[in-house]
């Protein structure tokens, strides 16, 4: 890695930190107790939960029945909230994967929470395929086990069993890619620890020491598991478009949605990145890591997908016209006037005019526009995925059969219990373990410390080698002396 | 394996290139030879000639699109390894209007009627009383005609041209008057990120016009995205070469190993993403199996076997393996071939592309009447779409019946079922009188940016 | 690690630069180092200590592979031998539908096989405790140690000198 920065690199960590003092900033949230707003927040999210399991409770002994789907909606709020969910985690793999081999560095103040919240979101979402099929108790016939009913295998050329695979690839990938980097974390915060909690994370941290052979693999490992990563988290939401794209129905079969669908799902997982680290960075003084740097890099990364989101919904309606297919244009048609023009015109607002406002450099890096415009995203991400399903749905090809779909209070239940349980995930982790990767962005301190990048950099010329008087990490020179050069 | 580090530190200490007399006499005979090529061709069968001339002028315009997209997002991503080599790519962006002016012939084929590229350029296509109508492209024609294909290449190329030069004048000024505050770079953001989203928009309009509506009863929404996905990795490749080239002259001493690796990492993850695309579309419309969709794909596998699973050796199997490993990266051997491999096979993606619809299209010209081929493809189409079950097998036989009436069109024909020599000469003469133009403008600068704010992190840059 | 046994003599440092510089002495000086320990990974470090480059991604292809082996091989039995049914009109043997789940299970094996070697082979894993040497090392200390079994107080001077040549902090020893 270079020590050349160039001059119009913006600092990513701010407050002139020491190494010490990351390990005290990042560190210390997971050893304090919780104050009032965490406790407030996490009963918050817990009652959601709680209603949200008596929601699932209900639709499993009671039947689907207790749901609104009918024919031809067979599917409504819940594979919405499910597709709604998985490209929410998509931010997570692709800020810890993509960006790590595109070497920005900015990802080192969101990485450990993004993949978290990929991690909950899955879980999230795994839970509607769980639940929708009607006889969850025999949910797993789902998994090709060798079995006494032939056996019986599963339907290896349908969508919906793809996306069993990439589901569970993706939430196992994430999974050990997450932990791999917080295991160098939780062997520092046993260093720290005492009595119970040092047992418990000293048990956590696998027993780390740091070594330099450890550190090497566990690079080589990251960069591999980023390489995988990038194809997978490609491929999850491309073959949960294909669940659309691989029917006949005019408005899903157009082979446009798997990047398309990528592209949404990088546009929401990003939008939702914002929101929490907007709220956490404020509530655990984290900004001197989370700078408006990284709110504004965020911010433009929502500003290009977005885009490609709207280059792809114009694609579709121009193709549609283009192909003199009636079935299709009559598809469009009906989304933009049909009896759920409402949620076409959500759509339309949140996801392509908003991300607009982020041209704007003041609004890139203003949090409360961000924080305001990160929830529209959000909003307008599940409308897309509500007109995709229910509106198409609603009208297909028989009109004898045309009918039209609202939610029952079970199906906003089980929908507010997924945040609910992806609010209690988040906040448990936030008191469990560091929310920044501390010893990675401790490597990126003298590349993007502001002590030495950007307008407030200190220019030293020596580097003396009897540096007792010098606290670590602070003014080694980065300029071209040959006494420091790292190679 | 070449390794070494760099040892230039200042701008100036880099070799100003010199377009030597040696090279220009070398483009020049490929030049002549692709002109030759090309008149040989025209007496032979002009729809050769003139799909050999559309393949390869969109083929090098859309490099140079590609260009200034790619110069453009990287400026915008705070990414600095690349600033060393920019020039490159800013050459390769200057092309634009000659690109422009090479597609002026197509154009001018169009109006007069000199060529039979496109079906729905014929006389009457919208006419219900003509002998030539034909009622799907009817549809189309308020995007399919001569006035959108003219003014809209026209105009579209002429604002990407506007946005290259601006890009470059102010990198050439840059290299001037650039001071710390780095107000150009400011500058040249801005410029690209107003050309992203318009470059975005308007080269997908391009590809609609320029090559998907050449099969035009069909239609597929991810086309722009995977002709944009091949143009790219065409674009990586052909960089590669000319920079290894360059260094083998002794100038760009200054791009490393390091610098090659990361192209080639770029062209290894492009060809897979271009490969995942590939895989999208063809996979969509076989699962689908809908008859007005799968024609597209039974035409290419069965007549055209040789250019379809070839484009798939060629530009996924080949760079996978063989781009895999980190150390082929770094050998510029083995990366300057698999470029070589990679930059061709895109060049014959985009001969799959063209000529197997452009052939038939030049068919429906000549026999002007017969319709029996529409006509059995709306059936399938019509029946396809007509009711659930049984229109998958409904549609198959008819199309399958469509397919016998077509039988003329589609046995061996050279030049269209493979490229053949004229097709590699042709090529050749268009790809030399690229490079002649690529080096003639990048003698008309520093070979490195002299003041870009990145070019130190580009002249250390370690991977 | 063998616990209990190893006298190690070992130095931190404040900062990683200087480590470099120490370790590239040592490596002039032919001192026997034990092992380097850092709160994150340090570039530059690997070379000078002359480690070899892991072969994790040898044997994560050997994985993929066999993912990609296991995923379509077992889906063409499935459709072709042991219980064949028309799906949709496809053919039995309908490759381009198993792509996709080929491709996730080349990944998921990959993944799973990297991780679980890199615990293995790193000695790491739930519940393994090894001796720290200090606390701070994943804090800010940069730790260069010596194994010292068998070294004459002599020798132990001179590792010490050299390790306060090379500006270390703090000097320290441990039995491990």
């Amino acid at each position: 890695m270079s020590a050349i920065v160039s001059p119009v690199r913006k600092p990513l960590i701010t407050g002139n930190k020491t190494y010490h003092q990351i390990t005290e900033d990042l560190i210390s949230p997971t050893e304090k107790t919780p104050n009032a707003l965490w406790v407030i927040t996490f009963l918050m999210s817990i009652s959601l939960l709680g209603f949200g399991l008596f929601c699932i409770a209900w639709t499993i002994w009671n039947g689907i029945g207790t749901w609104n789907l009918n024919r031809t909606i067979g599917w409504g709020w819940d594979i919405t909230n499910f597709v709604w969910w998985i490209g929410i985690g998509h931010a997570g793999t692709l800020i810890s994967a993509i960006l790590l081999l595109f070497r920005q560095k900015w990802r080192t103040g969101v990485n450990r929470a993004a993949e978290a919240m990929t991690i909950f979101a899955v879980i999230c979402a795994a839970l509607f395929p769980g639940i929708h099929v009607g006889r969850a108790w025999v949910v797993f016939y789902f998994f090709p086990y060798p079995n006494t009913r032939g056996p019986l295998w599963v339907n290896f050329n349908s969508p919906l069993l793809w996306d069993l695979f990439a589901i569970s690839t993706y939430f196992t990938v994430s999974l050990l890619f997450w932990y791999l980097g917080l295991v160098p974390d939780f062997a520092t915060v046993r260093d720290r620890a005492t009595g119970f909690r040092k047992s418990i994370y000293s048990f956590l941290a696998f027993g780390w020491t740091g070594k330099a052979k450890h550190w090497q693999r566990w690079e080589s490992l990251s960069l591999v598991l980023a390489g995988l990563a990038t194809p997978l988290v490609l491929s999850v939401h491309t073959i949960v478009s294909f669940d659309f794209a691989t029917s006949v129905i005019p408005g899903w079969h157009t082979t446009i949605f798997p990047p398309y669908f990528v592209a949404g799902a990088i546009f929401s997982g990003f939008a939702m990145v914002l929101t929490l680290m907007i709220i956490t960075r404020k509530v655990l003084s984290l900004e001197d890591y989370i700078t408006i740097e990284h709110v504004e890099s965020m911010n433009k990364v929502i500003l290009v997908t977005g885009t490609m989101v709207g280059v792809a919904y114009l694609t579709e309606l121009f193709i549609a016209w283009y192909s003199g297919y009636i079935y299709e244009q009559f598809a469009f048609f009906n989304r933009a006037l049909g009896s759920y023009w409402w949620s076409y015109f959500g759509m339309m607002f949140c996801n392509v005019l908003s991300p607009q406002f982020f041209w704007s450099r003041k609004i890139r890096r203003s949090i409360t526009w961000t924080f305001f415009l990160s929830i529209v995203v959000n909003i307008g991400m599940w409308f897309e995925r509500f007109v995709i399903i229910a509106t198409t749905l609603a009208r297909d090809y028989l009109p004898s059969s045309w009918s039209y779909y609202t939610p029952t209070w079970v199906e906003i239940g089980i929908y507010l219990g997924t945040i609910g349980l992806f609010f209690t995930l988040y906040l448990g982790f936030t008191r469990v373990a560091p929310v920044v990767a501390v010893a990675e962005i401790k490597s990126i301190l003298k590349t993007g410390g502001d002590q030495y990048v950007g307008e407030n950099a200190k220019h030293h010329h020596h580097v003396k080698h009897d540096v007792n008087e010098h606290a670590a990490g602070t003014s080694i020179d980065i300029d071209e002396n040959p006494d420091t050069k790292i190679k | 394996m070449n390794t070494d580090h760099a040892t230039i530190d200042h701008a100036e200490d880099i070799k100003h290139f010199v377009f030597e007399g040696k090279q220009k006499t070398t483009l020049l005979a490929f030049i002549v030879l692709g002109i030759l090529c090309m008149v040989g061709t025209f007496f032979i069968d002009s729809n050769r000639f003139w799909t050999n001339y559309l393949h390869n002028a969109v083929f090098f315009l859309g490099m140079s699109f590609v260009a200034t997209f790619v110069l453009s997002a990287f400026m915008l991503a705070y990414a600095g390894w690349h600033v060393v080599m920019k020039r490159v790519w800013e050459a390769f962006m200057l092309f634009l209007p000659v690109g422009l002016i090479m597609m002026l012939l197509v154009i001018v084929g169009l109006w007069m009627h000199g060529h039979h590229l496109y079906h729905w350029s014929m006389d009457g296509i919208a006419d219900p009383t003509s002998p030539n109508y034909d009622k799907i492209l009817a549809g189309k024609v308020p995007f399919l005609n001569k006035y959108w294909y003219t003014f809209g290449t026209l105009i579209i190329v002429g604002i990407w041209t506007f946005f290259a030069y601006r890009l470059r004048s102010l990198s050439l000024r840059e290299d001037e008057e650039g001071t710390t505050d780095y107000a150009l770079h400011q500058q040249m953001k801005k410029v690209a990120a107003i050309f992203l989203p318009i470059g975005a928009f308007t080269s997908a309009a391009l590809v609609w016009q320029w090559v998907m509506s050449i099969d035009g009863h069909w239609y597929s929404t991810l086309y722009a995205w995977y002709a944009t996905a091949s143009w790219f990795v065409a674009m990586l490749a052909l960089t590669i070469l000319i920079l290894i080239y360059l260094k083998s002259k002794g100038y760009y001493k200054a791009v490393t190993a390091e610098h090659l690796h990361d192209l080639g990492k770029y062209m290894f993850a492009f060809s897979v993403f271009w490969t995942y695309l590939w895989f999208s579309q063809f996979m969509l419309i076989w699962y689908g199996n809908n008859g007005e969709e799968t024609v597209y794909y039974n035409l290419r596998r069965h007549e055209y076997t040789i250019l379809y699973f070839g484009n798939l050796v060629l530009n996924f199997v080949l760079p996978f393996l063989i781009l895999m490993r980190n150390d082929t990266k770094r050998k510029y051997g083995t990366l300057g071939f698999t470029a070589v491999i990679v930059f061709f096979g895109h060049w014959w993606d985009y001969f799959y592309l063209i000529k197997p619809g452009a052939r038939l299209n030049a068919l429906h010209a000549h026999h002007g009447a017969g319709h029996g081929h529409e006509d059995a493809a709306h059936g399938a189409g019509e029946a396809a779409h007509g009711a659930a079950g049984h229109a998958a097998e409904h549609g198959a036989d008819l199309a399958h019946a469509a397919g016998h009436a077509v039988q003329e069109g589609t046995e061996f024909a050279m030049g269209f079922t493979i490229p053949g020599f004229l097709e590699i000469g042709t090529f050749l003469g268009f790809l030399a009188f690229f490079l002649y133009f690529v080096f003639n403008r990048m003698e008309k600068a520093a070979l490195m940016p002299k003041n870009d704010p990145y070019l130190a992190e580009s002249l250390h840059h370690h991977v | 690690m063998k616990k209990g046994h190893t006298e190690v003599l070992y130095g931190l440092y404040n900062d990683e630069e200087i480590l470099l510089d120490a370790v590239r002495q040592a490596k002039k000086e032919h001192l026997d180092i034990m092992d380097v320990f850092t709160p994150f990974p340090i570039h530059g470090l690997d070379p000078i200590l002359g480690l070899a480059e892991s072969r994790l991604h040898q044997a994560g292809f050997v994985y993929g592979a066999t993912g990609t082996c296991t995923a379509f091989l077992f889906m063409t039995w499935v459709f072709t031998r042991d219980w064949p049914i028309i799906f949709g009109g496809k053919p039995y043997w309908s490759v381009p539908a198993f792509i996709p789940i080929t491709f996730e299970l080349t990944v998921l094996f990959a993944a799973i096989g990297m991780v679980v070697s890199f615990y293995i082979i790193c000695g790491l894993g739930p519940g393994v405790t090894n001796e720290v040497l200090d606390d701070r090392i994943t804090d800010d200390k940069f730790c260069l140690a010596f194994q010292t079994n068998g070294y004459s107080e002599d020798q132990i001077d001179k590792l010490k000198s050299f390790l306060t040549s090379t500006g270390v902090e703090e000097i320290g020893a441990k039995v491990i």
